[in-house]
């Protein structure tokens, strides 16, 4: 190979220079253009900075459509007028909004705090909206009056129309301003600070895909902001449209059974984990929100009832009897018991060294039962007994398979619900964990809590052959389907979960059973009912007391599913402080299933 | 070889090298100047504290490292030299791998409490360890320009492809510029200028829609005014409307009108003309003259051969980013992403810069 000298230190040096010429031709050109811009082209540039200015104004699109699973719109967008304005081209601010509160009769004092409020965010030629939703008589003055009314806009934007109101209100959800919070965490926000985003429930868990795209108008305006030119529009792209899987029909008959009502309702399909209604009661209706109806948002915020909160996935209540399948499943699959072996439950259950009695709600007890029996007629006593042979150890892992203790990841404020062990006693409530504990456990009572959603997928893995599905809500985003997961869950002996739906079949059909009351031979239902107690009863006398305030009264729940043959509906209903599962909440999932069927 | 590579000096009695102890006062006054000037002017175009207070940071940081690395003997990290080309092409290849979210390019990467910008650290690495390559033997074969060629274009491509032409334009200078200077013969330079000559419309088809709608909207600013042509447009108005003595610092309404979008990284220059007018923009120039003044001084007076190219083409590409930057910003270049040295806004870039100062001074401190 042959290699070549050094160059000189004067050959580098001459070639330094050389390559220093384009440079130097480079800067020189930008030396003239820098003269002729600042020096010979000044006062035109001058003035095109001054008086006619090219505005880049944003365009906000329309929010993506809400429909049910039929197509049936559920959420609509209409346009309402808004007032827009540029504080760079009023002279005097408070002339100015003393002046539109005479026009639009808005009160001054308010006017004047959104004003500054919005002025101190903004930057110089920017434009904020003032007032939203003007009406026709406002529309008109602002009209008459626009040329005293310099840098003011009327423009047209989107507002929200949930159809049906209250009855998929807490489920649909409102919009509202972004918090600086929350621009800070999404820079994504940033943008849309003066657009009302998705604050809570659907609006708010899809919100990415409902927002859709900013564009951009850029107009040419003269020193008082009226738009002499509309230069050229870069177009906003409208959000996406959901297709929930919601039966809007469905929800809107359930909704009524619930009329002066506090409770929650789940209907979902087993095998596809779709939800074809979700209710909370009470509700709200999102348009006082999205219309910014100052009135009617206090009242709803201050209603003790909570109306914004939704009961069907935050509620937090103790599962009671309809958690005796499950019990009734460890204690077969752990061969505590077998299907056929009968307990004698003669109304109370004693533990050694123990005074107090368990007591099972019907005095007397219900004789000698099997499983079969003791799920139909809801025996405590029986189930007092085998949770006194297992322990906690072995019955709450299993309850954590069929989703019990942990989100099912629907939507982000879902409540986990509390399912205890020796550790979380420990943690929580500082005590060791009883025996006690773990009898009171078996009837559901005691300190474990779940959320009506996850009862419902409970019995949705009870009957699809131990699947616990993952819930969807939203069928489709823009025609693109959402994703269907589900985990198998392990049963040692399958058989253990045809002898549990065995028993819930009895507690409808069987004369004893506790639901016999909905019993319809051409549509079969199963299910379980129960009594939630709010107030635990240590003795009778306090009973009268408690039945007189409606606040302490038992709830009542119900799960149901059917037909019996193939299962196309899973419902959950609670009732609170309704009392009675089979007479409050058993007849609302009956007409779930039959509507359904329809 | 019992002679370290860089030992290889040109007028070869390395016995009467002297150290310094001094630094250049005027380097280290103007880059001062000019990265304290710079973070006025972000706040100016962002209206953001933090902005602001998070370039003053890397200020902060970037100054110690010149500090460190200026007082260093530069003969001790030969090795560094030598082989840093490598880990600079895996941050390269990393950035394409796992980009920081929520942009549309893959320029930088995520390191939670700051993102990094890994093609700025390379437009360095490239020179330095070209610069060895070329001197680390008395004899340089035409080989070891092509190995050096070859890895320029490597690099240049990975840039292309997050992607990021103007960067990319940098990355390729700073690994020609060695070649050049380090002495490839004029026939192969006349060779090469012919093929770039010749591939410019495979090029052009090569680059993405956007980037030819920049090229098209410098030759005719009219055709797209509100689109391409309109952060040049705005920038215009902005500079010329600055006239002799500006609008006062603040006083930018065209720059804080939100018209020109990157106002505080590569457009910093708009805000510079309009708020502080000619007279700002030529003691600019002046400061900016200085420091490249000095810097090419010290690649004059030096006798290694190393120093001379490395120090030069750091230089160079100084200067490179200067006129590039502002000849786009007043519409003589087509928009490519460039910053505007020690004063844009950019945490990578700042860093670099003062690094690169620093080891030309850690170079001059022997002459």
């Amino acid at each position: 190979m042959k290699g070549k000298q050094f160059l000189s230190g004067q050959s580098i040096l001459k070639r330094i220079f050389l390559f220093l010429i384009p440079f130097g031709i480079l800067l020189f050109f930008a030396f003239l253009q820098i003269l002729n811009l600042m020096i010979f082209q000044s006062e035109k540039f001058k003035t095109q900075a001054d008086t006619n200015r090219v505005l880049k104004e944003k365009v906000f699109p329309p929010r993506g459509l809400i429909y049910d699973t039929k197509g049936r719109i559920i959420v609509d967008n209409f346009i309402r007028q808004d007032l827009v304005i540029t504080p760079n081209f009023i002279n005097d601010y408070s002339k100015y909004l003393s002046l539109l509160s005479e026009i639009t009769g808005e009160d001054e004092n308010i006017l004047e705090n959104v004003f500054y409020e919005k002025l101190s965010e903004i930057k110089p030629f920017q434009s904020f909206t003032l007032l939203r939703g003007l009406n026709d008589e406002q529309l008109a003055k602002l009209k008459l009056n626009s040329s005293n009314l310099a840098g003011t806009e009327i423009n047209p934007s989107f507002s929200r129309n949930v159809v049906y109101g209250e009855s998929s209100g807490s489920l649909i959800g409102y919009l509202g301003f972004a918090s600086r919070k929350d621009i800070l965490n999404n820079s994504n926000l940033k943008n849309f600070n003066d657009q009302q985003i998705g604050l809570l429930g659907i609006e708010k868990e899809f919100d990415e895909h409902l927002r859709g795209t900013i564009g951009y108008r850029f107009s040419e305006k003269d020193a008082k902001g009226r738009v002499l030119d509309v230069l050229a529009i870069e177009p906003s792209i409208k959000g996406k449209n959901l297709k929930l899987s919601i039966d809007i029909e469905l929800q809107n008959e359930l909704y009524k059974e619930f009329e002066g009502r506090k409770g929650a309702l789940i209907a979902i399909e087993p095998d596809t984990g779709f939800i074809r209604a979700m209710i909370s009661s009470p509700s709200y209706d999102p348009d006082h929100f999205n219309n910014l109806n100052v009135e009617k948002i206090k009242t709803l915020l201050s209603n003790k009832n909570s109306p914004l909160f939704n009961r069907a996935i935050s509620g937090q209540y103790p599962p009671a009897s309809t958690l005796k399948p499950f019990i009734g499943l460890v204690a077969l699959e752990e061969k505590v018991i077998s299907w056929r072996d009968k307990i004698l439950d003669e109304g109370e259950f004693f533990v050694e060294g123990d005074e107090r009695p368990y007591r099972g709600w019907k005095e007397g007890g219900h004789g000698e039962v099997d499983m079969e029996k003791a799920i139909a007629e809801s025996s405590d006593v029986y189930f007092y007994n085998i949770a006194f042979d297992l322990t906690v150890s072995s019955i709450s892992p299993f309850l954590e398979k069929f989703g019990f203790g942990k989100s099912s990841q629907l939507f982000k404020n879902e409540s986990e619900g509390i399912l205890p062990d020796q550790k979380w006693k420990l943690g929580q409530k500082g005590e060791f964990w009883f025996k006690g504990d773990t009898i009171n456990m078996g009837i559901g009572q005691g300190y474990i809590l779940a959320t009506p959603l996850q009862i419902a997928l409970a019995y949705s893995a009870l009957i699809n052959g131990g699947k616990l599905i993952s819930p969807r809500i939203v069928e489709s985003i823009d025609g693109e389907e959402e994703k269907f997961s589900s985990k198998q869950i392990d049963i040692k002996n399958k058989k253990n979960l045809d002898y549990i739906q065995e028993a819930l079949i009895s507690v409808v059909e069987s004369d004893t059973g506790t639901a016999k009351n909905i019993f319809n031979p051409k549509l079969r239902i199963a299910g379980k009912t129960g009594t939630a107690q709010v107030k635990s009863l240590i003795d009778d006398k306090k009973y009268q007391e408690i039945r007189e305030n409606i606040l302490l009264r038992d709830h009542a729940l119900f799960v149901g599913y059917g037909p019996v043959e193939d299962p196309s509906l899973v419902v959950v209903v609670i009732v609170e402080n309704g009392e009675s599962g089979s007479l409050v909440a058993a007849p609302i999932v009956k007409k779930a299933i039959d509507f359904y069927q329809k | 070889m019992s002679r370290k590579p860089l030992d290889y000096s040109l007028n070869l009695d390395i016995g009467t090298s002297k150290r310094k102890t001094s630094l250049d006062l005027w380097i280290i006054l103007s880059v001062l100047f000019l990265s304290v000037f710079g973070i006025f002017m972000i706040y100016s175009a962002s209206q953001s504290l933090e902005m602001a207070f998070r370039q003053a940071i890397y200020l902060v940081f970037g100054f110690s490292l010149l500090l460190l690395i200026s007082f260093s003997n530069f003969r001790k990290m030969e090795l560094f030299y030598l082989y840093s080309y490598w880990p600079g092409l895996f941050f390269l290849i990393l950035v394409l791998i796992i980009p920081s979210e929520g942009n549309e390019t893959k320029r930088w990467i995520d390191f939670g409490l700051f993102t990094f910008q890994p093609s700025e650290l390379m437009r360095f690495l490239i020179p330095v360890s070209a610069a060895a390559f070329l001197s680390r033997k008395p004899m340089i074969s035409n080989f070891d320009y092509l190995a050096v060629f070859i890895l320029t274009m490597i690099a240049t491509y990975l840039v292309l492809l997050q992607p990021d032409l103007g960067t990319s334009i940098i990355v390729f200078l700073s690994g020609i510029l060695p070649i050049l200077l380090g002495g490839l013969s004029w026939t192969f330079i006349s060779f090469g200028v012919f093929t770039v000559l010749l591939s410019l419309p495979v090029l052009w088809f090569s680059l993405f829609e956007y980037q030819k709608q920049r090229i098209i909207t410098l030759f005719n600013p009219e055709a797209d005014i509100y689109g391409a042509g309109w952060n040049i447009a705005q920038s215009k108005i902005a500079i010329g409307s600055g006239g002799i003595f500006g609008k006062g610092y603040l006083n930018g309404s065209q720059s804080q009108l939100n018209f020109i979008p990157e106002s505080h990284s590569d457009f910093i220059f708009s805000v510079i003309s309009e708020e502080f007018g000619l007279v700002g923009v030529a003691s600019l120039f002046i400061i900016y003259g200085l420091l490249i003044y000095r810097l090419l001084l010290i690649s004059i007076n030096h006798q290694n051969r190393f120093a001379k190219i490395l120090s030069a083409t750091l230089s160079m590409i100084l200067l490179a980013y200067i006129s590039i930057n502002i000849c786009m910003v007043i519409g003589l270049l087509p928009v490519v992403g460039m910053p505007l040295p020690f004063v844009s806004q950019g945490g990578t870039a700042l860093i670099i810069n003062l690094v690169t100062i620093g080891i030309i001074l850690s170079l001059r401190r022997e002459t």
